[in-house]
């Protein structure tokens, strides 16, 4: 079992860092002892009967077998089980302690919002969700074109994500830590690459981030970060993306605005180097094949650092 | 009421003795009439040589290709997933470019489940059903040749498409809006492809739930019946049920990609979770629609490895019949992440855990039978240990996805994926490889290599654990289906090498296999009839090949005729039983009674024909022009195929006979035609306008779905369906069901001339009541929004089918006028009666939920 | 017209035995269909998901008497304990007959525990969230 939930894999469901996903690997552990014996009592007997006892035994044995063995044992053992699972489920669907978190699948790109206790407006970031820890926090999903899935394992199971239509799950960490998550429902091309950091903070912690997450962008402070910020002028970035407080307000792609400080590039697809920054800009669609976001392999290398500097900056 | 049986058009009754005494049956018959009536059976059964080969539609010719031809198909398939394996095996693999694996995954699911899993079973079916059950052929075997023939094309239409870089790739379960939205012909080939396939599957079902029903040999009454009959008469069953609701699906889409109307876009008032319920509706049902037959060869040769019958041969029964129920009870477990409400979740996933029983109860009905029997190991019987091994750990698995909440974590991952192959390699390619080395004396009358089929045995189970067992753990480790390629770094990399070593090991295992059964064989000597002591009919084959299935249809008297009744093998090939002549020089079988067996009628049944291909050619122009936005060729195509059929169903189908009765053998005579329910086109007729009910059932269903889905359907101030208009097609089709019924009872009573004059008023009133149904939708506008779109798809859904019915209210027509439709045979007319009972039904309800619902709702 | 009058008696009943087969089943299946289709049309349009499951938790225990009914029969057709004939393995009239009792009777107790299952959610589960 220990070798099962080996640690140091983020996106393992069995290695449970929330109540959630906790319940679920206890209902699997123990249902993978059950298979386990059941299937060497089958087999067994299989085994035996074809191998090592093959003369006939006598046929008053045949009655038991088929109304216990086929009819009575599994449906005592089903039931139960099925009354286990059943009493976990609306746990998986409670509402939450007051944090909200909408989240709009794109393609291939996470669009999230945060809506604390009675806020009026959301805080808007995008591919990287953080929650605190030893609360419950309620997800509001849906999606742009197609249906996307929305997944962190170490913390529960997973939503589909509709267009047109509201789904929702709610999850509740308990262990501080960065996990992954990833979109489990095929959804184009690079289905493969649209994933997210999920950290689970400490509760006040979690509370200052979030202030600092609605804050503005910081200003540039570097001459090549300024260069950097023409540059994302100029290049017309402003249209897609958003950077508070700049004159970058496009919708379409990821907001940008604190960028420099998330754990990860292009939903999921790079670390958060500043190399990987200047991977992600000049090799844009071979990174992620057919992603809306042109490649900008056009710039001088000078130039793609230092809109990398720029955008690591926005911290 | 008149008693027809009495008056001039009565057909003859059955006469003579049955069941046959034992002083009859031991009578010999002399030599020289053996040999003549073998000549004359020989000449009347002879498969045609040369290119003329391919005009054959006997069962044991078309049986083989379709075997071949699936097999074709799993083998492309086969690779397709040694690509996607090879591109796995490493992280950010660059080996296959993102898209083409899209289509690669797609292609190996859907060419898995419609061009292999499905077929096979058909063609299994269509191979061994006649053996089993001693009878002749099919009752319908131009039918199976349409069918096969049907899917050949499809077949290559549809993976043909991956060489041209032109598949489907938004998964084989092809989710709107993805699918929808997709630039390209893959959507179409899919949908296109593979409805022409599913309506091929359905012709299938129907041949064979007819073959089970009523082509039975005198005395089997279904309480022995081989298991492998009751299996085939479940799962046709199923497919009835379980197809038609992908079929309208289909539809639906369809017209949204060609016309978009918006069924499954949020935007104008569509669901794609519509879509998700008319397919996993199909879905489900569908893996036990592939498990149930390959478990009935299971049931096949446990017996005969335990030498004595099967034990608890009701349990089995009963389990066939229960998870063929329960089976639709759990497509939701396939959507228990799409936020249903709980209680919803809550029976899908106790129906999924109730199937597990019946399931149980037939491993157990196995394991009793080889706990009573005095086993003798044999080759197909490794297969099938294999086979539970691999199956009672899907089952398993199975029973962990069916809770709710695991599901939540399970869903879509590798999880997943290993748990399927697990059910259908241990439900399916197991058995049917099992089934392969058993029957393969019966089929080719040459035996398999002992020392291949294990080496074949070992690599294929060794590999397909290697492979699928890792990807339990893949996936709780959070590796989702259906991605190209991963980062390093999650614990995957390691997990993943090993499956895809894996699967280079299945590989050789079916390399092994393939080259055991296509390898020379023509120098191994003559191999025993009945090589491995059984007991079922089957077995009675001869050795060498005879065309004519089986030389004399026998009297059985129990489950196990060749081990109760000794003297049957003789006496089948002295031509003592029924039907050992041909003395018309046609090809003939036996008709039973349904449930007892009792000799009812000699069946005439087809012979070799180009018409079947030529139909088959043209239907398939019909599916396949529309993929490319071709409509005029399509519509040719369509015309011709229906000329076809037409023909094919005027020279060959409900021919009046040179006499209305003959000698059956055991001085016994029987009618040579029968109509109404007596008759195997009637059941036929009967069970495919089941399929077809279904599949309109399903866009009722789609209509109260969005209802439910909605706050306001019909949205506020929408338009509706004229209801003056509706109100006249209901009564014109009413009209023209009445008047069809109505010829039919004139007919009877030999009032031909008011009989012909309601088939001629019948079509009007039809083409009356369609056109005003029509003309009534003609204002709303179906790209705006989904109501009217559904109007729409209902209306033309009723049109159709009217249009084929006044297609058959001529044929009876010139039926009668030539002669092929006479008071005493009459089939064609209780045909069309039958058809045009339901599409009333079916009318009525359009026009019911099109004039009614805008008030209603 | 009397042997067409036996006839049809005849098909009568033997399409009434194989209509019982599937009785069992064919309960459970409209159950398990209003079960759902109550569950999900009340949850859609925001009826009272109480009154729907007290309802249905009543007509859980109508189907299962129903079953119980079909079982009793099929029992009674089966009659073991008269022929001492468990199995109904020969070609006779009435071996047919028995097998049919047997398969459905065997049906019945499938169904029950299919219904019993289904209702397990009415009990246990109150929502719709």
């Amino acid at each position: 079992m220990a070798l099962l939930s080996a640690c140091g894999k983020d996106q393992s469901a069995l290695d449970a860092a929330g109540v959630d996903a906790e319940a679920i690997r206890n209902i699997f552990m123990v249902t993978l002892v059950g298979a386990c014996i059941l299937w060497v009592l089958v087999n067994g007997a299989f085994y035996t009967l074809t191998r090592l006892r093959t003369d006939p035994l006598d046929d008053r044995f045949v009655r038991p077998l088929l109304i216990g063995g086929g009819i009575v044992v599994p449906s005592v053992l089903l039931i139960g089980l099925l009354a286990w699972a059943l009493s976990i489920l609306p746990d998986q669907r409670a509402p939450g302690d007051g944090l909200q978190v909408r989240v709009t699948g794109e393609q291939w790109w996470w669009r999230v919002e945060y809506w604390p206790d009675g806020a009026e407006e959301p805080i808007v970031t995008a591919n990287e969700i953080r929650l605190p820890a030893g609360q419950r926090t309620e997800f509001v999903l849906d999606a742009d074109r197609v249906i996307h899935s929305f997944w962190i394992p170490s913390l529960g199971g997973k939503m589909d994500m509709f267009p047109g239509r509201e789904t929702r799950v709610s999850l509740h960490p308990e262990r501080p830590g960065r996990y992954r998550g990833q979109c489990a429902e095929f959804c184009g091309v690079s289905h493969a690459w649209m994933a997210f950091a999920a950290v689970v903070m400490p509760e006040e912690e979690f509370d200052a981030w979030l202030e600092r997450e609605a804050g503005d962008a910081v200003a540039p402070e570097s001459a090549e970060a300024m260069r950097g910020e023409e540059l994302f002028r100029s290049e017309g970035c402003g249209a897609c993306h958003a950077v508070r407080g700049t004159e970058a307000v496009g919708q379409v792609g990821p907001d940008l605005t604190h960028v420099g400080s998330r754990e990860t590039l292009g939903a999921g697809r790079l670390g958060a180097t500043l190399e990987d920054f200047e991977r992600w800009i000049a090799h844009t669609g071979e990174l992620k094949p057919e992603v809306l976001m042109p490649t900008y392999d056009h710039l001088g290398e000078a130039e793609i650092a230092d809109m990398a500097t720029y955008l690591k900056g926005l911290k | 009421m008149t008693d027809y049986r009495q008056d001039r058009s009565a057909l003859p009754k059955p006469s003579g003795t049955y069941p046959p005494t034992e002083e009859m049956l031991a009578e010999p018959v002399p030599d020289e009439v053996q040999a003549a009536q073998a000549e004359r059976l020989r000449a009347a059964w002879a498969t045609p040589k040369g290119f003329r080969y391919w005009t054959a539609v006997n069962n044991s010719e078309v049986g083989k290709w379709y075997c071949l031809t699936a097999l074709f198909f799993m083998l492309l398939a086969g690779v397709m997933a040694l690509l996607i394996r090879a591109q796995l095996a490493v992280p950010e693999s660059e080996l296959i470019s993102a898209d083409r694996f899209n289509q690669l995954f797609t292609m190996h699911g859907s060419a898995m489940m419609f061009l292999f899993a499905v077929p096979m079973f058909e063609a299994i079916s269509i191979l061994l059903l006649p053996g089993m059950l001693g009878a002749r052929d099919m009752p319908f075997p131009r039918l199976s040749a349409f069918g096969y023939w049907c899917f050949l094309i499809g077949g290559v239409f549809v993976i043909g498409s991956i060489f041209f870089d032109a598949a489907p790739r938004a998964g084989w379960f092809m989710y709107p809006p993805l699918a929808t939205e997709d630039e390209g012909p893959g959507s179409d080939i899919w949908l296109l492809g593979l409805s022409f396939i599913e309506v091929a599957s359905i012709a299938a079902a129907v041949e064979l739930i007819v073959g089970t029903l009523k082509c039975r040999p005198p005395g089997m009454r279904v309480n022995i019946m081989p298991l492998y009959a009751w299996y085939v008469m479940v799962v046709g069953g199923m497919i009835l049920f379980a197809f038609p609701p992908l079929i309208a699906g289909d539809f639906l889409f369809e017209l949204e990609r060609s016309f978009d109307w918006p069924f499954f876009d949020p935007e104008r008032g569509g669901d794609p979770m519509l879509w998700q319920h008319l397919f996993w509706i199909f879905g489900h049902p569908e893996v036990y629609i592939v498990f149930l037959p390959s478990i009935a060869i299971a049931a096949m040769i446990i017996p005969t490895v335990a030498r004595r019958p099967i034990v608890g041969y009701s349990w089995i029964v009963l389990s066939a019949v229960g998870t063929g129920f329960l089976s639709f009870g759990l497509w939701v477990h396939h959507m228990f992440t799409t936020g249903l409400p709980t209680i919803s979740l809550g029976f899908f996933s106790a129906a999924s855990e109730a199937v597990v029983i019946p399931t149980g109860v037939q491993i157990f009905a196995f394991l009793a039978t080889l706990m009573v029997g005095r086993v003798k190991m044999t080759l197909p019987m490794l297969w099938i240990a294999g086979a539970l091994a691999i199956f009672t750990m899907g089952g398993l698995t199975g029973v962990m996805l069916a809770l709710a909440p695991f599901d939540f974590q399970a869903h879509d991952t590798y999880f997943v994926v290993a748990h399927l192959h697990y059910t259908l390699f241990g439900g399916m390619v197991f058995p049917v490889i099992a089934g392969v080395y058993y029957f393969f004396p019966f089929i080719q009358k040459k035996q398999l290599s002992e020392r291949l089929g294990r080496w074949a045995f070992w690599l294929i189970f060794c590999g397909f654990n290697l492979t699928f067992l890792p990807m339990h753990l893949t996936g709780l480790w959070g590796m989702p289906r259906r991605i190209y390629t991963y980062p390093t770094g999650l614990g995957w990399d390691g997990l993943n090498l090993i499956s895809t070593v894996g699967a280079f090991i299945i590989a050789a295992g079916f390399a092994v296999f393939v080259w055991d059964l296509v390898r020379p064989k023509h120098r191994q000597p003559q191999i025993k009839r009945n090589p491995w002591e059984a007991g079922t009919l089957e077995w009675t084959h001869d050795v060498p090949e005879e065309a004519w299935g089986i030389r004399s249809i026998p009297h059985v008297t129990s489950r196990y005729p060749l081990w109760d009744q000794p003297e049957m093998q003789a006496r089948i090939d002295t031509g003592r039983y029924y039907l050992p002549d041909a003395a018309e020089g046609r090809r003939e079988t036996l008709v039973t009674s349904v449930i007892d067996a009792e000799p009812i009628q000699v069946q005439r049944v087809t012979g070799p024909a180009w018409i079947t291909q030529a139909a088959a050619a043209f239907t398939g122009g019909a599916f396949i022009f529309p993929t490319f936005h071709w409509y005029p060729p399509a519509i040719v195509c369509a015309v011709l195929a229906v000329c076809c059929i037409i023909y094919w169903l005027w020279t060959s189908t409900a021919r009046v006979p040179e006499a209305p009765s003959k000698d059956a053998g055991l001085g016994l005579t029987l009618p040579t035609y029968a109509s109404g329910h007596a008759s195997v086109g009637w059941w036929a007729m009967w069970i495919t306008m089941l399929g077809d009910a279904t599949a309109f059932a399903s866009l009722v269903f789609g209509f109260f779905f969005y209802w439910t889905s909605q706050d306001d359907f019909p949205p506020e101030g929408a338009m509706h369906a004229e209801p003056w208009l509706v109100g006249l097609a209901a009564l014109g089709l009413a009209a023209a069901w009445a008047l069809t019924v109505g010829a039919r009872e004139l007919n009877r009573r030999w009032m031909v001339g008011a009989a012909r004059a309601c088939l001629a008023v019948a079509p009007l009133a039809a083409a009356g009541g369609a056109a005003a149904l029509m003309v009534s939708v003609l204002e709303l506008e179906p790209e705006t929004h989904v109501y009217p779109a559904v109007l729409w798809a209902l209306a033309i859904w009723v049109t159709v089918h009217a249009g084929a019915g006044v297609i058959m209210q001529l044929y009876c027509l010139a039926g009668s006028v030539f002669g092929k439709l006479t008071p005493r045979y009459d089939a064609d007319i209780w045909n069309v009666s039958l058809y045009w009972h339901f599409q009333v039904l079916a009318a009525l309800v359009t026009c019911a939920v099109m004039g009614l619902a805008p008030g209603v709702l | 017209m009397t042997e067409r009058k036996e006839q049809l008696e005849e098909i009568a009943e033997e399409r009434a035995s194989l209509m019982k087969i599937t009785m069992g089943p064919l309960i459970w299946a409209i159950h398990f269909v209003i079960c759902y289709g109550l569950a999900a049309v009340t949850c859609a349009k925001g009826w009272d998901i109480e009154m729907a499951r007290v309802g249905l938790l009543v007509f859980s225990v109508g189907s299962l008497g129903a079953i119980i009914w079909v079982g009793w029969n099929s029992w009674r057709q089966w009659n073991p304990h008269e022929t001492g004939d468990y199995f109904n393995s020969w070609g006779r009239a009435e071996d047919r007959h028995h097998f049919l009792g047997h398969a459905a009777f065997l049906l019945a107790i499938i169904s029950f525990l299919g219904v019993v299952f289904t209702s397990l959610p009415l009990v246990m589960l109150g929502g719709c969230q």
